[in-house]
C-alpha cells in the first residue's frame, strides 16, 4: 500500500512472469488489461532502474501496480507472452533507458531518430543531447553535427527555494551531523 | 501441488463453489445471477484461465520460500 492507498507489489525481477500471469488469470484478480509499463531511473539505488507495471481489472474495477528492478546489464523477462500490449512499451523502455528485455519478439528502438545513440531518459544523459540538426545553406541539405553551446547556456540552476521532499530532511541532517561535530572539535583544539 | 499451498486453497474453494452451483442449477439466467461473475461465457473463460494458470503454477512453485531477497535500500523511499 502506498501513501495514497494504491495497491503496489514490489517483486524480484525473476518473478515478473509468474506474478503478472497470476494477476491476469486468477479468478479473483483478473487484471486483464496492462494500462501502462514504464521505467524510472534512480541512480543512487543498488539496481538503478525500476520497471513499473500498471494493471487494470475491468471485472472488479481495480488497479494494481507491480514494481521490479534491474540495471543496465541485467536482462529482464519480457512481459510480451502475458500481455501483448507490453511489446511497444518494452521497446520504448529499451529506447529511452536501455533496459534489455529477454525473449522480446521485436526489440528495436521506437521513438528516437535514425542513427540516434544513447538512451535519453537516463539521468546521466545531457539535457542538450549530443548532436544537433540544422539546414546548411552551402551544402543545400540538413546536416547533423555535435552540439556546440555558448558557455552561458550551460549553467543550470537546479536549486529550488521550496522543500520538495520533506521526508529527506532527516537523512540530510544525519549526513551533515558528523561534519558539524568534527568542525567543533577542530575549533576547540 | 501441496495441500497447504495458498494458491491451491483459494483456487479450489472458488472452483468447487462454482461447480456446485453449476450442478444445482439448470436455468442459465438464474445461474448467472447466483454466480455473480458476469455472463456464463465469461465464467467459462475465467475457469479456462484458472486452469491454464494452475498448470503453470506447478512449474513455478510459489509455495516455496522467496528465491531472491530484495537488495538493501532498493525500495526505500521516504
Amino acid at each position: 500500500m502506498t501513501q495514497t492507498k494504491e495497491l503496489e507489489l514490489l517483486i524480484a525481477p525473476e518473478g515478473i512472469i509468474p506474478v503478472l500471469t497470476f494477476l491476469k488469470d486468477h479468478t479473483n484478480a483478473q487484471y486483464k488489461s496492462l494500462a501502462d509499463l514504464t521505467a524510472v531511473d534512480k541512480p543512487g539505488k543498488p539496481y538503478r532502474f525500476e520497471i513499473v507495471y500498471n494493471l487494470l481489472s475491468l471485472r472488479y474495477n481495480a488497479r494494481i501496480r507491480v514494481k521490479t528492478y534491474t540495471d543496465e546489464l541485467t536482462p529482464i523477462d519480457s512481459a510480451d507472452p502475458v500481455f501483448k500490449a507490453a511489446n511497444w512499451y518494452e521497446r520504448e523502455i529499451w529506447d529511452m533507458y536501455g533496459v534489455f528485455f529477454a525473449d522480446h519478439p521485436d526489440l528495436r528502438r521506437i521513438l528516437t531518430d535514425y542513427g540516434f545513440e544513447g538512451h535519453p531518459f537516463r539521468k546521466d544523459f545531457p539535457l542538450t543531447g549530443y548532436v544537433e540538426v540544422r539546414y546548411d545553406d552551402e551544402l543545400k541539405r540538413v546536416v547533423c553535427e555535435p552540439v556546440e553551446m555558448a558557455q552561458e547556456f550551460r549553467r543550470f540552476d537546479f536549486q529550488t527555494p521550496w522543500e520538495n521532499f520533506p521526508e529527506h530532511r532527516l537523512e540530510r541532517q544525519e549526513a551533515e551531523q558528523p561534519q558539524l561535530s568534527t568542525g567543533d572539535n577542530l575549533s576547540k583544539s | 501441488m501441496p495441500q497447504s499451498a495458498q494458491y491451491r486453497i483459494n483456487a479450489e474453494q472458488i472452483t468447487k463453489q462454482r461447480l456446485g452451483l453449476v450442478e444445482q442449477e439448470t436455468d442459465v439466467p438464474t445461474l448467472e445471477q447466483k454466480l455473480g461473475a458476469g455472463q456464463i461465457e465469461e465464467v467459462i473463460k475465467q475457469a479456462e484461465d484458472e486452469l491454464s494458470l494452475c498448470n503453470k503454477m506447478q512449474d513455478w512453485k510459489p509455495w516455496e520460500p522467496l528465491q531472491t531477497p530484495s537488495p538493501e535500500n532498493q525500495w526505500k523511499w521516504p
